[in-house]
């Protein structure tokens, strides 16, 4: 159908009949023409606003008292310049797990092989510092690009698969996912298994190999590397010629190409782009929390990532302050488990709460509502 | 005759803008009411109300004498309302029934297959239920629409410009079939910018103008002259202004072959020569090739053998729309949604394109808005654009007419040497396609090459220098304007 791009100027019609009878109220579903930016702002809000008294409604039902909650959040994340301090350590991988989930969407691939690259990121850079490539004062540098590079590679598979032959990257990036599960699996247990340690992981990385201290709190350089992957991502997409061309073909790629837009080389750039910050988040981990590649550190970025590009509305800087939040809520979550005994389950619900109302919210961008009485 | 639908002293605003102002409106079992206005007369909310998808601010609609509130599209197919949308709303993996049935819930596959074979023979023609809806061609899919609605029980049909989507056969053939609705006892309410469709096959004919009931008529004693004046409020008249100054040779196709797309023929051996300061008109009856000739024109496909030729470049067949575009091309595609604009960014972005990738609003790495939404403000001016409230508001948000004008204000912004357009005017009303028309006499007048690619004859006889005929594919026969109608018409539809 050739009127896709403009369904707000179709006629399309949700009808809502319920039985009719004498003097009841029946809601009249109308497309809206058009969505001010206030009423969008505004029903974000809205819908966050829902999501939070449901999530905390959720805790009281579980046997947290929405007090014990406030307090919970406040000693957790804001009571000391420490606790600051660990939800920020915590923010810099999902930052750049955002990020780079963000990247692919914008550009409309739908990259569900975070973790995949994360992993191959690890191996790569672990390579680096296993076989002591590059000189040492510049290793952690050499780690990153190398973590870039094997994200790359991971992404490069499926991205080749879907603009030449059309097949669903969805799929492959996600069975993807399980082959460098299991090639992580073999490194941890065989080659690169850490000598003088029964748990599966490698060696731990030299001082040289992990991120610098900060100096500051108990931070290092992954949250400047986050912020500043973040701005450089928010000049690209919102003030460059790139930024401006992904608009235009992800509103309408054809119109895009035939006006001589390389959407090819657009796409495979946001492609690569993704992978390689994906590679980078898999980095961040090892060289910057764990000092070694485990065998799960990857586990549960893959659907953080998709939430945070979703609720930041792939905008980098919405990621940021959502990564923040997610933080937040898994260190809560975290000592909620501990001195509550609520499952870690509780944790993805609210998760899931909040993505199903911003969801929903749409709703009402799309239609305006007409209370009327029945006939 | 009874007064089926009626829709009494109706108004309907949209956020402080008065769509319809007290709008009457009756239509009869067995008549065929033409509806007509330009875009924006307020033709499709008065629809939309009809059907139940808006609510009248003020009034209220009655069936049959009777007032009802309708509280949505289904309600309205329970009252006997269906309405045919321009754009269909079959599931293309779903077999007939099945798209039928969707329609219909609640009832046996049996009961409905029954029911649409008689009906489609009622009204004369055959239908294959089993096939799937998404390989049936546009004239059959909308066959199944109106079967959709039929089976429904509907006796107030709208159809929304049925016929835009058709070729002229097609066209004539869902006129008889809109007759053969309300010779069975339906009211058919026709919205269309056709006036010939006005003319010849309704009974009566209500124009609107800015939201209002301007005229109620009979065909009788009404010429397309008059309609059109009532239509626009005043008179537009064009007439064929042959070209003043015709140049060298601009742009040559040499046996041009192209395969078609799924069931099509493509292009076979096409050659044309276009000289600078002349309109060639490609004509032919739709499906004959004139979107592979576009693709292979704008870059979008390669043909497999022969060259197309633009001057000073050479053979530029196997280049892509980039690089024709940065060497004097401009393209009015045929689908301006598709090709033409991206709905859902501004204007501005849509305008923006080709000055950003020329490098107008700052290297790769910037795009200065400020440059670019004032070069789209002067254009959206220069261009008469209207119904741009703000710069920043989305494309899709244009009504054709003003689409289409903002497509051309980007593609001659560069004064290209060479233009192409693909059924230029299609949807769009008296005035806007006028408006377009001259834009091309203008582009053609300053020396460019103008290929007018339309399956609207009049169009072609309007505007075209010299003409060709596509047809299955091949240039088979070319006129010299002014040419013969007739001839022309025999050469489309000839099997030699």
């Amino acid at each position: 159908m050739s009127s896709t791009e403009l369904t707000d100027t179709n006629h399309e019609t949700v009808a809502v009949t319920p039985p009719a009878t004498r003097l009841r109220m029946v809601p009249l579903l109308e497309v809206r023409q058009s969505v001010s930016e206030r009423l969008r702002i505004g029903v974000y809000v809205v819908s966050l606003l829902v999501a939070a008294a449901l999530s905390v409604a959720l805790l009281a039902w579980s046997g947290v008292a929405p007090s014990d909650l406030g307090r919970e959040i406040a000693t957790t994340a804001f009571s000391s310049p420490r606790a600051l301090g660990s939800v920020l350590v915590r923010t810099a991988p999902l930052v750049i797990a955002g990020l780079a989930t963000a990247i692919a969407f914008r550009a409309n691939f739908w990259n569900i092989g975070l973790e995949g690259q994360m992993i191959l990121g690890a191996i790569f850079a672990s390579a680096v510092a296993i076989y002591d490539i590059g000189p040492e004062n510049g290793r952690v540098v050499t780690m990153a690009l190398a973590a870039c590079l094997g994200g790359m590679l991971w992404i490069a598979g499926p991205g080749l698969l879907k603009q030449r032959l059309g097949i669903n990257e969805v799929i492959t990036t996600l069975l993807l996912n399980y082959v460098a599960f299991n090639l992580l699996l073999h490194m941890v247990y065989g080659p690169w298994k850490d000598p003088v340690s029964a748990f599966p992981h490698t060696e731990q990385y030299e001082t040289f190999e992990r991120l610098p201290m900060l100096g500051w709190l108990n931070l290092n350089w992954a949250l400047p590397l986050a912020v500043g992957l973040a701005l450089i991502l928010w000049w690209i997409m919102s003030f460059s010629r790139v930024g401006y061309l992904l608009d235009l073909m992800s509103s309408n790629a054809r119109m895009a190409g035939a006006v001589g837009v390389p959407v090819a080389g657009l796409t495979v750039a946001a492609i690569l782009g993704s992978g390689a910050v994906g590679g980078l988040t898999g980095f961040a981990i090892s060289a910057g929390v764990e000092f070694r590649m485990t065998q799960d550190f990857f586990s549960g970025y893959l659907f953080s990532g998709v939430l945070i590009a979703f609720l930041g509305r792939n905008h980098p800087l919405g990621v940021v302050i959502v990564a923040f939040f997610m933080a937040v809520l898994l260190l809560v979550g975290q000592s909620l488990q501990v001195f509550f005994g609520v499952p870690f389950a509780l944790v993805q619900l609210i998760q899931a709460i909040f993505i199903t109302c911003v969801a929903a919210s749409e709703f009402f961008l799309t239609y305006r509502m007409h209370w009327r009485q029945a006939a | 005759m009874t007064d089926t639908l009626t829709l009494s002293s109706v108004s309907k605003s949209f956020g402080g803008f008065r769509a319809l102002d007290t709008v009457d409106f009756v239509a009869r079992a067995g008549e065929v009411h033409a509806l007509l206005g330009e875009n924006g007369a307020g033709k499709s909310t008065l629809m939309n109300i009809a059907c139940g998808l808006y609510a009248p601010d003020e009034g209220h609609v009655a069936i049959d004498g009777k007032t009802v509130r309708i509280s949505g599209a289904r309600d309205a197919a329970a009252r006997g309302i269906g309405m045919v949308h321009q754009h269909f709303k079959l599931v293309p993996a779903f077999s007939v029934l099945e798209n039928i049935m969707l329609f219909n819930p609640g009832r046996s596959p049996a009961e409905v297959a029954g029911k649409a074979q008689d009906l489609a023979r009622q009204m004369g023609f055959e239908i294959s239920l089993s096939d799937k809806a998404g390989t049936l061609g546009v004239a059959e899919q909308q066959r199944i629409e109106i079967l959709k609605v039929l089976v429904a029980g509907a006796r107030i049909i709208i159809l929304d410009e049925p016929t835009a989507v058709l070729s002229p056969e097609e066209g004539r053939m869902l006129m008889g079939l809109v007759r053969k609705l309300a010779e069975a006892g339906s009211a058919v309410i026709l919205v269309t910018h056709k006036l010939h469709e006005a003319l010849h096959h309704s009974d009566r004919i209500t124009v609107m103008r800015g939201g209002r009931k301007i005229s109620e008529t009979t065909p009788e004693g009404m010429d397309p002259a008059s309609l059109t004046t009532l239509i626009v409020g005043e008179q537009i008249i064009e007439k064929p202004q042959l070209s003043k100054a015709v140049g060298p040779i601009e742009v040559e196709l040499e046996n041009v072959t192209l395969g078609g797309e799924a069931g099509r023929k493509g292009l076979v051996d096409v050659s044309f020569r276009v000289r600078r300061g002349e309109i060639y008109g490609v004509a032919g009856v739709s499906g004959n090739g004139q979107n592979e000739l576009s693709a292979a024109i704008m870059g979008l496909s390669f043909p497999s053998s022969g060259r197309i030729g633009m001057n000073g470049l050479g053979d530029v067949s196997k280049r892509g729309p980039g690089y024709r575009r940065r060497h004097g091309l401009g393209c009015i595609p045929v689908d301006r949604y598709s090709h033409g604009l991206a709905g859902r960014i501004s204007v501005t972005d849509n305008y923006a394109v080709n000055g950003a990738m020329a490098g107008a609003y700052g290297g790769w790495g910037f795009f200065k808005r400020g440059l670019a939404q004032a070069a789209a403000r002067e254009a959206v001016a220069a261009y008469d654009v209207q119904g741009v409230r703000s710069l920043g508001q989305r494309a899709g948000l244009l009504s054709g007419g003003n689409a289409q004008k903002l497509v051309i204000a980007r593609e001659f912004e560069g004064a290209p040497r060479v233009v192409l357009a693909h059924s230029p005017s299609r949807g769009l009303d008296v005035r806007a396609g006028a408006a377009v028309h001259e834009r091309l006499r203008a582009a053609r007048d300053r020396g460019a090459a103008v290929i007018l690619i339309s399956d609207d004859l009049d169009e072609i006889m309007l505007l075209s220098d010299r003409i060709g005929v596509l047809n299955s594919g091949r240039l088979t026969r070319e006129f010299k304007a002014p040419a013969e109608r007739g001839d022309i018409g025999a050469a489309m539809v000839s099997h030699e």
